[in-house]
């Protein structure tokens, strides 16, 4: 302990180090330990020396698997955000980012291949579909390992159709569910059901109409759809809608 | 579904690589690690699904914070675990604290696996930690455990241990200051 100017006794570094790592910090005592994680390097030293000497206590907790799904419910988390750059944290953080820079959600080596595809795609939106039929927004859904799957095309009379672009092996007794992600705060919203890859009019007929930065996804679902309207089986393909040219 | 353990220098690497956006690597520290850590988390929240929901909300904040890793500030899995810590501890203080601590039969029914002893006697013969917190007496050692372990503040353990809320503080300081030593 020493004592402060105004007579108040305040912990020496090394034991609010001590009580931060325990978790025994509180009130005032936590704050200033927070602060001084991200202006102190003295402290961040004590701190991480402390968690290296007592870390081997967590490696007796007994395991435990997680739930059903648990995996797919992180993967879904964590779909829409990119890590964010050590030097560039605040502008990644934002989930709204442009669509060139969220379209590499999945794995950089994906990048190449995924651009070529979209150019290809929109070269072909536009040979195949003459006015008035040029859809307005496209989004190419890409499986993990950054192969297209399928695209979508909202025109701009409201229709919007998705049109697969290789097969979709669909489980036995499952079927595909179409979603599509607006904001945050409203989560995703079914918009289209089929039990095996065709082209599909969505209806999106309760939703605002498709913009750059809308998600779509296909997962796997039960019959009759996700159970809990929400997203709950594996994610196959996804993509993000950008301005067609 | 049981954790095969990882080394230390491929926990590193797999963090490195979520850095970069890779997500198959988030799945092998995912399938390594979150049985124990839910473990770790249920020691603290003393419920499987809080701990479940702890160690969920710990793995996005790897897969976000991941390219800010420095390997030069201290190994990946004490990395790992402190954002598992913190997040049970911050689940366990601000949300909460009142329904958990009001919580005394779940905490009475503490599962012989969770003594503070079993625990020092898990750590295993190799452990230098083992000796050292070994050098203390009984329940100074238990004190420190169970704060740690369990996220017990000074005023619980003061509850806990029938003593007055100074002491625990000292015993504390001055165990930590006899471990620090030993360890040394």
């Amino acid at each position: 302990m020493i004592t402060d100017n105004a007579g108040v006794e305040k912990l020496t570094r090394e034991e609010l180090a001590i009580d931060y790592v325990l978790g025994m910090a509180e009130g005032q005592d936590h704050e200033r330990a927070l602060r001084l994680m991200s202006s102190d390097a003295l402290f961040r030293t004590l701190v991480t020396l402390w968690r290296e000497k007592l870390g081997d206590i967590d490696s007796t907790a007994p395991e435990h698997p997680p739930r059903d799904l648990a995996w797919e419910t992180l993967e879904r988390a964590i779909s829409t955000q990119l890590p964010r750059p050590a030097a560039n944290a605040k502008a990644a953080e934002h989930w709204f980012g442009s669509f060139w820079q969220n379209l590499g959600f999945w794995r950089p080596a994906a990048m190449a291949a995924g651009l070529a595809t979209v150019m290809l795609a929109g070269g072909l939106a536009r040979e195949w579909a003459r006015p008035p039929r040029q859809p307005v927004y496209v989004a190419v859904l890409q499986t993990e390992q950054g192969r297209a799957q399928a695209v979508v095309n909202a025109y701009a009379d409201g229709t919007v159709t998705l049109v697969p672009i290789e097969t979709i092996g669909v489980p036995e007794g499952r079927i595909l569910e179409v979603w599509t992600l607006q904001s945050r705060e409203q989560g995703p919203v079914s918009i289209g059901r089929m039990d095996q890859a065709r082209t599909l009019k969505l209806d999106l007929k309760q939703l605002k109409r498709p913009d750059a930065g809308h998600l779509f996804e296909i997962t796997v679902e039960p019959p009759g759809g996700s159970p809990t309207g929400r997203p709950t089986g594996p994610v196959l393909s996804k993509g993000l809608a950008g301005q067609a040219l | 579904m049981t954790g095969q353990s990882l080394s230390d220098e491929t926990v590193t690497s797999l963090i490195a690589r979520c850095g970069a956006g890779d997500r198959s690597a988030l799945k092998q520290l995912f399938d390594a690690e979150a049985p124990r850590m839910i473990g770790v988390a249920e020691r603290i929240l003393r419920r499987r699904a809080l701990a479940e929901e702890a160690a969920q909300d710990a793995f996005v904040q790897i897969w976000r914070r991941a390219a800010s890793f420095d390997a030069a500030l201290g190994s990946g899995r004490t990395w790992l675990y402190t954002i598992l810590r913190n997040r049970s501890l911050n689940i366990l203080r601000d949300e909460s604290r009142t329904e958990l601590s009001g919580d005394t039969e779940s905490f009475d029914r503490a599962s012989e696996e969770d003594d503070p002893e079993t625990i020092v006697m898990k750590l295993g013969e190799a452990s230098r930690l083992r000796d050292c917190l070994q050098k203390l007496e009984p329940e100074r050692r238990q004190a420190i455990v169970l704060a740690y372990a369990k996220g017990l503040s000074h005023g619980e353990l003061a509850g806990r241990l029938g003593l007055p809320l100074g002491t625990i503080k000292s015993w504390i300081r001055r165990s930590m200051a006899v471990l620090k030593d030993c360890l040394a």
